[in-house]
């Protein structure tokens, strides 16, 4: 055990598994797949891939984290379970990364994800010929189906039996998280009063015992990672298994370069404890998230590839799209205590297809949101939405009604813009790679957007019979900047995933989405992850890759 | 808006017993900080101090004793930023030179440092400075004061709502595992969490 930090880096994982001597890895010379990054895709691509016999190496640049050593029921400690190192931000509205929406360490986002697991729907996969906005999706809804079917069974997702909006109307493979927090519970009343449905929300948080683990026991701090196992992550459910079949995951180790030969891959070169090292591969699957894996890709640059490896379309980095996340709290004349529970319970799609009226395209969704002091009082004070400041006594004054305050948040869809783009800075980190510059600005749409749903959540606030006090700037989740497409010229890669340019490179996760969509993108980057690994294993044994 | 804690007889940090042992440590640590510092010169950590005490409208020695030495710690540590606004100098010399910005405005408004203002003048220091209305344009050339009121106040703010005693003034229950939490619905307490006082 290694202790440096603050972070302790528990070996213990790899007992019978992995040398602790990076020179004595089990597939140095001969890996059929090197995944970089073992978050959600990266985690559902090593464990398919492996169950299949390939020799599969999935290299992490955090620790391999222990839920209990590692985490704990406090906010500020946690925030290490983010990406920490600085990137530069640019543009109208500058983004929060870190803790905010990029993981770090074994299992990436999904060990501080809230578990919020939604499918898009048959829209967003088509909102040029919808809506004359954004573009299509080289798949379909209907393309994607069967694997949303199966990573929600996999992971056992609970749900309601019935899902009123998009394609999929229920039942979930488990049954209803229950009893529902009081935050959670005054949002579908006030949802109630004022028409329109809402549910309690499918998450990736058991209702029930699967596989070992316990069902959820309320503790509320999903974002800080989960103690009981209870919640979903590639940390205690895929990575484990991908490790049980024979795949070596190499954490602590930063991937710096792609290795290739003309328009072929032929590996990585990693960082580990200021050594050097090469993993070569027949195929490389960047999984490493919006901002590393283009990052890599424009640091990779060869005389053959010379605006960024599988760059020939210009479209690396280009059209990366948060969610518009504005918070709205609202004093109640009762106690709501958003630290209870889960923090999100229940939820409501009501607004999420495009509705001509409201004089803007494509649509939200909107969730209760638990929160606990860290989070709140830092929101209200430093990130409103009028860009004044609270502060001093009021500030003060405001926290000690904390437990009177029910909170509703947006997850907005953000229309993709090529301005919006990850790209290389002149400044150079510890490994020498180039900082990434992350920009982005919100359009018209956008903003008429989020506007209508500020509107809507001071609706629901009153509903309650509460007074709408603090309105909160934010965003959540990344996607895009290598998205898919079926033309090599305004695409990175096709729909499973694999660059236009290099037919044994390919790219997995949120990266490769066309749009946002206005839901939690997570079980939509798994479906995809498991499309991809199906494709893969289908080529690789036909050794057409 | 309360003016007092609604729930006074209340101490989150008698529910110990029943953490985790690492939460139990790192909570634990908050409630004994040392006084020493490793980025901070001692006259950096008293304005340090007093523009936290400002900020945050508390007095409470132990509180804020360990919000500076969280910042300080923070400033001397080689963890990145997450990320840092293109043109806005990197955090430790924003601080260094934010905090060289408000003693001068301090003696350019009063002709005194800042510590020994009185109350109302150090709030109009630093309203000052959230306005971007400063009149001390020298020490203000390098660093945007409203960037540095900003990123001071998320940041005070983020461990002063860390420690132990002002979860209590909240009524914040806090950590719960491995009990949880089993009573969540509307206007259910576990017997254990804090009960708002009658009057």
């Amino acid at each position: 055990m290694k202790h440096e930090g603050g972070v302790t880096h528990h070996s213990v994982h790899y007992a019978g598994h992995r040398s602790n001597d990076m020179n004595q890895r089990k597939y140095a010379d001969e890996a059929d797949v090197c995944i970089v990054g073992a978050g959600a895709p990266g985690g559902v691509l090593a464990y398919d891939l492996a169950k299949a016999g390939l020799k599969v190496v999935v290299i992490e640049a955090g620790p391999f984290w222990d839920p209990q050593h590692d985490f704990a029921s406090d906010e500020l400690s946690m925030r290490k379970l983010g990406w920490q190192e600085t990137r530069l931000v640019d543009g109208q509205d500058p983004l929060r990364l870190g803790h905010n929406n990029s993981g770090r360490g074994v299992g990436g986002g999904t060990v501080h994800f809230t578990g919020v697991f939604l499918r898009f729907h048959e829209s967003d996969f088509m909102t040029r010929t919808l809506d004359g906005v954004g573009e299509d999706w080289p798949i379909r809804y209907q393309d994607l189906a069967p694997y949303y079917d199966r990573i929600e069974r996999e992971i056992a997702v609970s749900g309601p039996d019935h899902f009123p909006w998009g394609a999929f109307h229920g039942p979930y493979p488990y049954p209803v998280r229950e009893p529902i927090s009081a935050n959670a519970q005054l949002f579908r009343e006030a949802c109630a009063k004022l028409g329109m449905e809402s549910v309690v929300a499918p998450l990736a948080i058991l209702s029930g015992p699967f596989d070992g683990r316990p069902p959820c026991i309320n503790r509320g701090f999903c974002n800080q990672g989960c103690m009981p196992n209870a919640k979903y992550s590639g940390l205690i459910h895929h990575i484990p298994k991908a490790i049980q079949e024979g795949a070596e995951v190499l954490s602590d180790c930063m991937v710096t370069e792609i290795l290739s030969e003309g328009n072929r891959v032929t590996g990585v070169v990693f960082s580990h404890d200021g050594q050097t090292y090469r993993q070569r591969a027949r195929v490389v699957i960047l999984a490493g998230f919006v901002v590393e894996t283009p990052r890599l890709l424009l640091h990779s640059a060869t005389p053959h590839f010379p605006d960024g490896l599988a760059n020939s379309s210009g479209w690396v980095g280009k059209a990366i799209m948060p969610h518009s996340s504005h918070d709205v709290y609202g004093r109640l004349p009762e106690e709501v205590r958003l630290y209870k529970g889960t923090p999100v319970l229940s939820l409501s799609q009501h607004f999420y297809e495009t509705d001509p009226d409201r004089g803007f395209a494509r649509g939200y969704t909107l969730i209760a949101h638990g929160s606990r002091p860290v989070a709140m009082a830092g929101a209200i004070a430093a990130d409103r939405e009028d860009g004044s400041f609270l502060w001093g006594q009021k500030l003060r004054e405001t926290m000690l009604d904390y437990n009177l305050y029910a909170r509703i948040t947006l997850v907005g869809e953000v229309l993709p813009h090529p301005d919006n783009a990850v790209t290389l800075s002149g400044l150079k980190d510890e490994y020498g790679m180039p900082v990434p510059k992350v920009t982005f600005s919100y359009q018209e749409n956008d903003k008429k957007l989020y506007k209508h749903a500020i509107g809507q959540m001071n609706r629901l606030i009153e509903a309650m019979g509460g007074v709408p006090e603090h309105v909160v700037s934010d965003t959540a989740h990344l996607m895009g900047g290598c998205r898919m497409g079926s033309d090599p010229q305004t695409s990175v890669v096709n729909e499973y995933g694999q660059s236009h340019d290099i037919p044994n490179l390919f790219i997995a996760g949120a990266s490769t989405f066309v749009t946002s969509g206005g839901a939690n993108p997570t079980n939509t980057v798994m479906a995809l992850a498991a499309c991809t690994a199906d494709k893969l294993i289908e080529v690789m044994k036909r050794r057409d890759v | 808006m309360s003016k007092h804690s609604r729930y006074p007889g209340y101490d989150v940090w008698e529910e110990h017993p029943h953490w985790d042992d690492h939460t139990k440590k790192i909570v634990g640590s908050r409630r004994t900080p040392q006084v020493s510092y490793s980025f901070f010169s001692q006259g950096e950590a008293l304005l340090m101090q007093t523009v936290v005490s400002v900020l945050v409208n508390d007095h409470r020695l132990e509180v804020l004793t360990y919000v500076t030495q969280h910042l300080d710690e923070s400033l001397a540590s080689p963890i990145g930023e997450a990320q840092r606004k293109v043109g806005v100098l990197p955090k430790k010399q924003l601080y260094r030179k934010g905090l060289a910005g408000v003693d001068a405005e301090s003696h350019a408004r009063y002709g005194v440092d800042y510590v020994v203002l009185k109350k109302e003048e150090q709030q109009a220091v630093l309203q000052a400075l959230a306005e971007g209305e400063t009149k001390a344009a020298d020490a203000w050339s390098e660093v945007d004061s409203v960037t540095f009121f900003k990123r001071v106040l998320r940041e005070a703010v983020d461990a002063y709502y860390s420690h132990p005693l002002v979860w209590s003034d909240i009524g914040y229950g806090g950590p719960a595992y491995p009990r949880g939490y089993v009573r969540v619905e509307k206007g259910l307490t576990d017997p254990w969490e804090a009960k708002a006082s009658e009057t």
